[in-house]
């Protein structure tokens, strides 16, 4: 479904992807573990075509200078200079990190405005879809984004992103900042949405414990360069990611 | 005297907030400051008096299209000379300036300035409101920006366009990922804006006549009471309206017309010294929190 191809990415002349190449079969749940600024961010944007729109606007107002270098397919199309609105109606969507909502609009607004390319009944539809997948956030329908818990937060941008109906999904550390119920409770409604709902999600994490058990692959990334790669179970075996990335 | 003075004041509450709701709309969105905003009013009125005057077709039409016409401006004007300075506030408020200046300016040069340069009101009537004589298009004005205030709340809370708008003011690249085109968004805020100007034009300009001059004016006017709102704030502009709109009137009644000007800049220094972002500044206030 998704191929990306030896993918470096700069800004300016610092190398924040260094030649990555990575695989997405249809179905699949993948990981992409890093540490703190080892790339999974820009990765992500990448592929969500985001810093497409990053190197337009910096382009523009005379800033750094943003440079891509390898392919992306999805699909089988090369869509590595395709604007992101293109890629979102294509089916990839990104849940961006930080859980960035609206902060002043209410949690229905919110995915009102996230279902721009959307019909009236379609955004009703999911919107219950994501009542019922988290619970928690049907009794803050009217509840201003910004007044919203980090977690509740998280819920709202997830569902926002399904309310796109994505085929792809991209989660850019959902779990970052939440506490441990929480955590559970975002990873098995991401399980439910890959196995019931059919969606392929690529997710990335600095922790490997809560991901590896539940991924059927994953990637380490560091320095912006693949390190090791395997199906969740090898990776939970591994000595060196028990070490790096298993916290305490 | 009272509720006379308090009936004008309402007027020109509404003939500011009228003004500036276009300006608001676009900065408030794409974060453009259209300093061409007064150029476009002044347009919009040469435009519908041209049409009326010298093509000699029916008023409506020539509404119509200067409404158009104004709109399909704002977006060249995004798309030819916007989109190359983009983030760039300085140089986007020179680039406006300048194509505001040029268009007044030739207004001025071709001599379209006289008493014979007007639009007419809509009905000539007058009506006594509680002893005070109020003519026909003060009150439409009245109404008519309750109306507009109405109508841009429910385009903006209940259309893909309009909450594609509040998303990108809130958080652009956000919206990005929902698959709105942030370029095209702002290519809107521009147009609307434009022809809300227009609008106001066709509203107001009936009560005096249309001069280059007003363009400055009405910049000045709009761009004072959105800065008092708090930039980008619909809320903020309506209290703004009313405090400059009140302050203006009841200086005029009691104190004098000399001192108008004096007052409603006292009213803007005050909001500013006491709430530097604006009476409804929320979002700024929101970023200097994080
Ligand atoms: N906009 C940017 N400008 C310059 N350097 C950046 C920018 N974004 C990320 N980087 C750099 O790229 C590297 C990867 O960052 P990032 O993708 O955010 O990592 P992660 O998400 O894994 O924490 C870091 O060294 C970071 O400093
Ligand atoms: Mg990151």
């Amino acid at each position: 479904m998704l191929e990306v191809n030896d993918l470096m990415v700069f800004f300016e002349n610092a190398l924040a992807l260094n030649g990555l190449s990575l695989k997405v079969d249809e179905g699949e749940i993948v990981g992409l573990i890093g540490s703190n600024s080892a790339g999974k961010t820009t990765f992500i944007n990448t592929v969500s075509g985001l810093i497409i729109d990053m190197r337009i606007k910096e382009k523009r107002k005379g800033g750094e200078r943003i440079s891509i270098y390898g392919n992306i397919r999805y699909q089988g199309e090369d869509i590595t200079e395709m604007p992101p609105n293109e890629r979102v109606s294509k089916g990839i969507v990104v849940s961006r990190e930080r859980h960035p909502v609206f902060q002043e609009s209410s949690v229905v607004e919110n995915f009102k405005i996230a279902g721009y390319l959307r019909t009236k009944a379609e955004i009703k539809e999911t919107m219950d879809f994501v009542f019922t997948l988290f619970p928690p956030l049907s009794k803050l329908k009217t509840r201003k984004a910004g007044f919203l818990s980090g977690g509740e937060q998280q819920m709202l941008a997830i569902g926002m992103a399904l309310v796109v109906r994505p085929k792809l999904l991209l989660l850019d550390e959902p779990l970052l900042g939440l506490s441990p119920m929480m955590q559970k409770a975002v990873m098995d409604a991401i399980v439910s949405l890959n196995k019931e709902s059919g969606i392929t999600v690529l997710l990335s994490e600095q922790f490997a414990r809560p991901v590896l058990p539940v991924v059927d692959r994953a990637y380490v990334v560091e320095n912006g360069m693949l390190s090791l790669s395997g199906t969740g179970a090898a990776l939970m075996n591994n000595p060196e990611i028990k070490a790096a990335y298993f916290g305490v | 005297m009272l509720t006379g003075t308090i009936l004008y004041a309402l007027i020109n509450t509404a003939i500011l907030a009228l003004m500036a709701l276009g300006f608001n709309l676009t900065f408030g969105i794409s974060g453009v400051a259209n300093f061409a905003y007064g150029a476009f009013y002044i347009l919009a009125a040469y435009g519908i008096w041209g049409i009326v005057n010298l093509l000699h077709l029916p008023y409506p039409v020539a509404i119509i299209v200067a409404i158009v016409a104004n709109m399909i401006f704002g977006a060249l004007m995004y798309r030819f000379v916007l989109l190359r300075v983009r983030g760039q506030a300085l140089s986007e408020v020179i680039a406006t300036f300048g194509i505001g200046l040029a268009i007044l300016e030739l207004f001025s040069y071709f001599g379209w300035v006289g008493f014979e340069y007007t639009l007419p009101v809509f009905v000539d009537r007058s009506f006594a409101i509680a002893g005070t004589y109020v003519d026909f298009q003060r009150l439409a004005i009245l109404g008519f920006s309750v109306i507009l205030v109405f109508c841009l709340w429910w385009f903006t809370h209940h259309t893909a366009t309009g909450l594609a708008f509040r998303g990108i003011a809130q958080d652009e690249r956000t919206a990005l990922t929902f698959g709105i085109n942030s370029d095209w968004i702002a290519t809107l805020s521009v147009s609307f804006g434009a022809g809300l100007a227009a609008v106001a034009a066709l509203f107001i300009i009936p009560l005096g006549s249309i001069a280059p001059g007003e363009g400055y004016d009405v910049l000045i006017k709009a761009l004072a009471v959105c800065i008092i709102g708090g930039l980008g704030s619909t809320g903020g502009v309506i209290a703004a309206a009313f405090i400059v709109g009140f302050a203006e009137r009841f200086t005029d009644t009691y104190i004098g017309s000399h001192w108008t000007m004096i007052v409603s800049l006292a009213a803007i220094l005050l909001v500013l010294t006491i709430k530097p972002s604006g009476l409804f500044g929320k979002q700024k206030e929101l970023e200097e929190r994080i």
